[in-house]
């Protein structure tokens, strides 16, 4: 019976494609219905279906259409085909990667059913419902895929409120949840919430003072444009861009045996980041430049700007595996500028964005054509001193031993003498190390630029299937991502097409561009962006809170010269920027995350500005700009900006993981907030903070003063920019006046964790070690009461928090 | 009224207006806010529905699990660098036969373990030369021959096999301390060991992602040359603790004041609570870090090395309440010299981790204790091209071995196989959710029902995947 069944079918499956619903016989109907849908249903829908919790490996199997549209790794069936079939071979369980459905095998009647089924071409009476297309369209109706728009500024319902056409668009969203936005803050308040987020630090008193009398309207837009015009301002924001260029000062894992772990010249691409933000850079300059700086004429005016291309260059070396190195390089130009993680096509199209894999090979093909000089270029003039000639000569020579060690290793590998070849790999690494000492410490060792250069002639890279190098498929052409193309996109020929692949990054018709910078800008002024996820703007991405709003600031962004300065400009003076951030039940429970911002969110400092807070305080901060990394570690006494810090991306100091510092192994646009006792340590214990309390007690004024209100007023001036309330006054002299409680301090806990802690590598690699001895340890004096209330001051929420 | 006079006023509250004396919050203080509920501390009116449930639960306090438990700690040395499993658990002959010749489907060329296999123990499973102890500890083990993964790269895998996933999710660590709280307040409740830098993904292995910070590993760098820098800052140079506990209390309640004119903000919460877990960690954590302390025949059998000491700490903390302790033993990307540098990595740990788990079973520890060791994927049975003269082994993410022992798991037994090269896990395979699932099951945990509502949605470790592995459940 059941085989004339099959016969009587099979008599439909001369049709090239599935059967269609109108084409089917009543008997085909029947077993669809009887045979295939519950199958499919039972077996099948949980993860490929419209409604599935997640749909695993982008295939449904919940309509013809997708069916024959397949999934991520090609078309399910092959009508009439059940040997070519991915589906049948699935549920065969023949192919230990692809065996469907996981949980357990089918029943081999219904696998024969199915295979039936496709071999008489897959009759199928199902069509798409509105539902069903809705997400087969997505990759493509995605809104950050979509043009920014220009829009109109929507109506205010209360125009006093907007200052700017930045509150119209606030207060809209606010108005359609009904809620309202809080008053302004303070002076004090906002005057310390701007200068922490431009310069990183806190206002001086008299900043403050002269800001709480100016009465004008103007008062805070003075303000503003004095941070913004302060060269600090590049201290904070380069910072910021630093943790999306994942800056080290380091390779990481250096190439094994020949290359040295330090990256002397990082410094200059760090300084370039700051300098740029000083100048207000247009930032779709900055992009060109950090791309393709050595392609550009107005490098040949200004030749620092080649400092620009440590931002391909101060990734990790892996291991100088070159896939890896490229593969970075991606990433940080993607996620970086784009909120695109291209890396994801590596080995397969992307699961989520419709980046195909060929994609990926395409930017491949672009960095593959690239190579790093072996000797970095020059920048600057050289000086003709005796000091630079001393240096040139050592260079020389170390370069020199260099390449004779290099050109002898291909020799003593054939030699298969495997004792002498180690042993000149062993003296590479040294000289390669000698090399970097001598450009670190050498007082006269002029500027260099990481750069990057097109090698000789471009060439296209094949796919890696799988993204296995040993496995080539076709060659890609080189040439932008298709996402962002228009049809017949054109091939890249410009030596390695770096600069066609920045002009193609930086175009204003790019939908990413601008409205991921903008993102950017928005978090760092308010704690959470427009999308939560910075360098993703992906399928995965959540929506943006005021999609019209970041479409009005990237359009904005883009007529006004792609100036950041006025952005902030724009940004900060509207009145959703001077919110206060008092809380309010009501509109908490419609908007807990604060995303329609009705009220300031309050912020914890990150270390930098933390730390040089601290300094500023005690008027010891070293406010010279740029120059040579150093380290915090090895100088803990040192006052130079956080920013300056040598960071060792395969050690990060403990003070910087422990505040959320960026890790510098990826592109990280949003760091974490954590509050953890390791940060509480610091401010109670670390020699920073004691003689920060010393320091602020010891100041001449202080001395000079005796009254004890005049100097609880001194320390709120100095420490939170404010007077004391009456309450917090009470509290100060209650606790100045009690004698400390003295019990013996605990032995000092200087056993040694191992027998073996000194023999291990730390004299060797002694810039990486935290030095032990520290100023604290020199002044073992207990503190005073007034120290400890100074202590305590710093210690508290405010001067961690920004509100 | 100038300026400042208005600010004042507006900035003033008086204490006793508040809804605690400030009496009442000292003695709160004084006895230690792990016990404290954070919406009684601040007012249950103050904080949104959403986030009052949330932080209400942010507690460290120790829970029972719903289900009935083997385990309750897990140490996870993490091989990170992803150890070649053809070398270590999973002998391969077929290579050995066929070394130097190309596989066919692999493309590669076969490359022949160079060490020696041989049986051990009762059970009989053969182990690699270049575990001599943990081989004879066979019989305790619990290896995973079938391991698969997702992706090999390996900040992406060491960060999956950490949190389950590639995005931003609260680690395995994270997920133990939420369910099972912390058997002693005044230490983290899970704490990550590292000898020296931050591995591969950093903070992301210990993070505690959208789970409140409570629960966040503490990572803690143990190559340093003194216990104070061990927890840096762990010690005051100059302030006694009974007066440092005076200048602490002084600073809640400058907090208190301050936090009155701001929201009820539960990142300012939990950093009161840092404070006080910083200030009883002064004492108990160096205490626990302590090796001179342990009788020199301890110290010998764990060997004076980086992980030697690692492990002794780990079973102090484990001793003390601790509920999770990862353990960094990383260093295994052999894509060259393999022959010379996986022994090395081998040896590094194969003292230590023998030494910890005799230890356990001498204080009757071994039975609660989890404990896992693995990497992130495994390695291909054939030459790297890269490798050059020295070859070594590339990434794989179909198979690797992970080992497991102690906490309810059956030992000497294998689990599940790789085909007749090691390329790929085939019968019984393992799936990073699965280890996942399996670990918590042993906690008592129905990982599908461990979850936390972020962003409207119920998060699970598992995601929307992940089986119990019953046999291996002793």
């Amino acid at each position: 019976m059941k085989k004339i069944l099959l016969l009587t079918l099979l008599a439909g499956a001369w049709f090239p494609g599935a059967l269609r619903a109108d084409d089917l016989t009543p008997a085909q109907r029947d077993f669809f219905e009887n045979k295939i849908r519950p199958i499919l249903g039972d077996r099948c829908y949980k993860c490929h279906s419209t409604f599935a919790e997640k749909i695993k490996g982008g295939l449904l199997l919940d309509s013809r259409e997708a069916l024959l549209k397949g999934g991520d790794t090609g078309k399910a069936i092959v009508p009439g085909n059940p040997e070519a079939s991915l589906l049948i071979k699935a549920i065969r369980y023949t192919d230990p990667d692809l065996q469907m459905p996981k949980d357990k095998k089918l029943d081999d009647d219904q696998i024969a059913d199915l295979t039936a089924w496709v071999k008489m071409g897959a009759p199928d009476p199902r069509s798409a419902t509105a539902e069903q297309r809705k997400y087969s369209d997505n990759k493509t109706n995605h809104w950050a895929w979509q043009p920014v728009k220009r829009v109109a500024i929507p109506e205010a319902s209360n125009p006093d409120w907007c200052q700017t056409p930045v509150d119209n668009f606030i207060l809209a969203k606010l108005d359609e949840n009904n809620l309202k936005p809080n008053p302004p803050a303070d002076k004090r308040t906002l005057i310390r919430r701007a200068t922490f987020d431009l310069i990183g630090l806190p206002p001086t008193p008299e900043e403050v003072q002269d800001f709480v009398n100016d009465t004008s309207p103007d008062a805070f837009a003075k303000v503003v444009d004095r941070l913004l015009a302060s060269p600090h301002y590049g201290e904070r924001w380069g910072r910021h861009w630093l943790d999306v260029a994942r800056y080290s000062d380091t390779k990481g894992q250096p190439r094994r045996n020949t290359e040295d772990n330090v990256n002397p010249f990082a410094w200059t691409y760090r300084d370039y980041v700051i300098r740029s933000f000083n100048e207000d850079k247009p930032f779709n300059q900055f992009i060109l430049e950090q791309i393709a700086a050595d392609r550009l004429p107005s490098t040949a005016r200004n030749p620092t700007n080649l400092t620009a291309l440590g931002f391909l260059t101060v990734g990790d070396h892996y291991m100088g595996m070159q896939n890896d190195i490229i593969n970075d390089r991606i990433d940080v130009v993607s996620k970086g500028f784009l909120g695109l993680t291209v890396p994801c096509a590596r080995c397969h199209d992307h699961k989520f964005d419709p980046i195909p894999q060929k994609d990926y090979y395409s930017l491949r093909g672009i960095f593959d054509s690239c190579v790093e000089p072996k000797i970095e270029p020059v920048i600057g003039k050289i000086p003709n001193t005796p000091e630079y000639q001393a240096y040139y000569r050592q260079r020389e020579k170390l370069a020199q031993d260099e390449y004779n060690l290099e050109t002898s290793l291909p020799r003593l590998r054939k030699s298969g003498d495997q004792e002498a070849f180690k042993q000149a790999r062993r003296e590479l690494q040294k000289k390669a190390h000698e090399i970097t000492e001598l450009e670190l410490t050498n007082p006269a060792a002029p500027m260099r630029a990481m750069v990057l250069e097109d090698a000789v002639r471009g060439h296209d890279s094949p796919l890696f299937i799988r993204g296995e190098a040993g496995n080539r498929g076709e060659l890609v052409p080189r040439r932008f991502l298709q996402l962002l193309s228009a049809p017949n996109r054109p091939v890249y020929t410009n030596g390695s097409g770096r600069l066609e692949l920045a002009l193609g990054i930086a175009s204003p018709n790019n939908p990413l561009t601008a409205r991921v910078m903008i993102n950017r800008i928005w978090q760092h002024h308010f704690g959470a962006g427009f999308v939560p996820t910075p360098d993703d703007f992906g399928m995965m991405s959540e929506a943006p809170s005021h999609p019209q709003l970041l479409d009005y600031l990237a359009v904005n962004f883009m007529t006004n010269g792609w100036s950041v300065k006025k952005i902030h400009r724009l940004i900060m003076l509207s009145s959703v920027y001077q919110e206060d951030s008092a809380n309010n039940p009501r509109f908490a429970q419609t908007d807990p995350g604060n995303r329609l911002l009705w009220r300031a969110n309050i912020r914890r400092l990150e270390f930098e500005p933390l730390r040089d807070s601290l300094l500023a305080i005690g008027g010891s901060l070293d406010t010279n700009l740029y120059g040579r990394a150093v380290d915090l570690r090895q100088h803990p006494d040192s006052t130079r900006r956080t920013i300056y810090d040598f960071v060792d991306r395969a050690n990060i100091a403990d003070v910087l993981v422990n505040f959320d510092f960026a890790t510098p192994d990826m592109v990280t646009g949003i760091r974490h907030s954590t509050m953890v006792p390791q940060q509480a340590l610091f401010l109670m214990n670390s020699p920073i903070i004691i003689d920060l309390a010393r320091r602020l007690v010891a100041m001449p004024e202080f001395v000079e003063n005796v009254d004890d209100n005049w100097r609880l007023n001194f320390l709120y001036e100095r420490i939170y920019q404010r007077p004391p309330g009456p309450e917090e006054s009470q509290l100060g002299l209650e606790f100045v006046n009690q004698t400390p409680l003295r019990d013996e301090l605990p032995p000092a806990l200087a056993g040694n964790v191992s027998d073996d802690g000194k023999k291990n590598k730390l004299g060797k690699k002694n810039r990486q070690q935290p030095a032990v001895a520290s100023s604290a340890s020199k002044k073992r004096a207990p503190l005073t009461s007034w120290e400890e209330y100074a202590q305590a001051l710093l210690q508290a929420n405010e001067t961690s928090f920004v509100n | 009224m100038n300026q400042d006079d208005k600010y004042k006023q507006e900035h003033s509250v008086r204490l006793a207006d508040h809804f605690l004396t400030r009496r009442q919050f000292l003695e709160r203080a004084g006895m230690g806010f792990g016990a404290l509920s954070l919406a009684a501390l601040f007012g249950n009116e103050l904080f949104a529905p959403g986030l009052r449930a949330m932080e209400a639960e942010a507690t460290l306090l120790p829970k029972t699990p719903p289900l009935p438990a083997k385990a309750k700690h897990v140490v996870h040395i993490f091989a990170q660098g992803a150890p070649s499993h053809v070398d270590t658990w999973d002998p391969k002959p077929a290579l050995a036969k066929m070394n130097g010749q190309e596989i066919p489907g692999l493309n590669g060329v076969a490359m022949a373990s160079p060490f020696k296999f041989s049986k051990k123990g009762k059970s009989g499973i053969e182990v690699s030369e270049v575990f001599p102890q943990l081989g004879e500890l066979v019989d305790d083990l619990c290896i995973v021959r079938s391991m698969y993964t997702d992706i090999p790269a390996h900040e992406v895998a060491t960060i999956m096999m950490n949190t389950g996933s590639r995005l931003v999710r609260p680690s395995l660590g994270s997920w133990v301390l939420y369910g099972l709280g912390s058997e002693n307040q005044n230490m983290p409740g899970f704490i990550s060991l590292r000898p020296g830098g931050a591995p591969p993904g950093g903070t992301a292995n210990w993070q505690s992602a959208f789970l409140p910070g409570v629960y966040q590993g503490v990572s803690i760098n143990t190559k340093v040359p003194t216990l104070n820098q061990l927890i840096e800052n762990i010690r005051n140079p100059v302030t006694p603790l009974n007066e440092q506990r005076r200048q602490l209390d002084l600073v809640h309640q400058l907090n208190e004041l301050h936090s009155q004119n701001l929201q009820k903000d539960a990142q300012l919460e939990s950093r009161l609570e840092a404070f006080e877990m910083a200030f009883k960690m002064q004492t108990e954590a160096t205490d626990a870090f302590d090796l001179n302390k342990e009788p020199q025949a301890i110290r010998e059998m764990y060997g004076r090395s980086a992980q030697g000491n690692q492990m002794l700490i780990a079973r102090r903390l484990i001793e003390r309440g601790v509920r999770f302790v990862q353990v960094w033993a990383g260093g295994w990307d052999h894509h060259q010299d393999l022959e010379e540098r996986l022994p090395e990595r081998a040896k590094d740990i194969d003292q230590p981790l023998a030494a910890f788990i005799k230890d356990l079973k001498s204080r009757g520890l071994f039975d609660e204790t989890l404990i896992v060791w693995g990497g992130e994927f495994g390695r291909k049975p054939t030459r790297d091209r890269n490798g050059g003269d020295n070859p070594g082994r590339d990434h794989n993410s179909k198979a690797f071995s992970t080992v497991l022992a102690g906490g309810g798991v059956r030992g000497g037994m294998t689990y599940g196989k790789t085909d007749e090269f090691g390329a790929a896990s085939i019968e019984n395979k393992v799936h990073v959710h699965d280890l996942h699932a399996t670990i918590l099951a042993l906690l008592g945990f129905d990982h599908k029902k461990l979850t936390y509502r972020y962003n409207g949605r119920d998060f699970r470790l598992t995601e929307t995947a992940g089986e119990i592995i019953k046999p291996m459940f002793a």
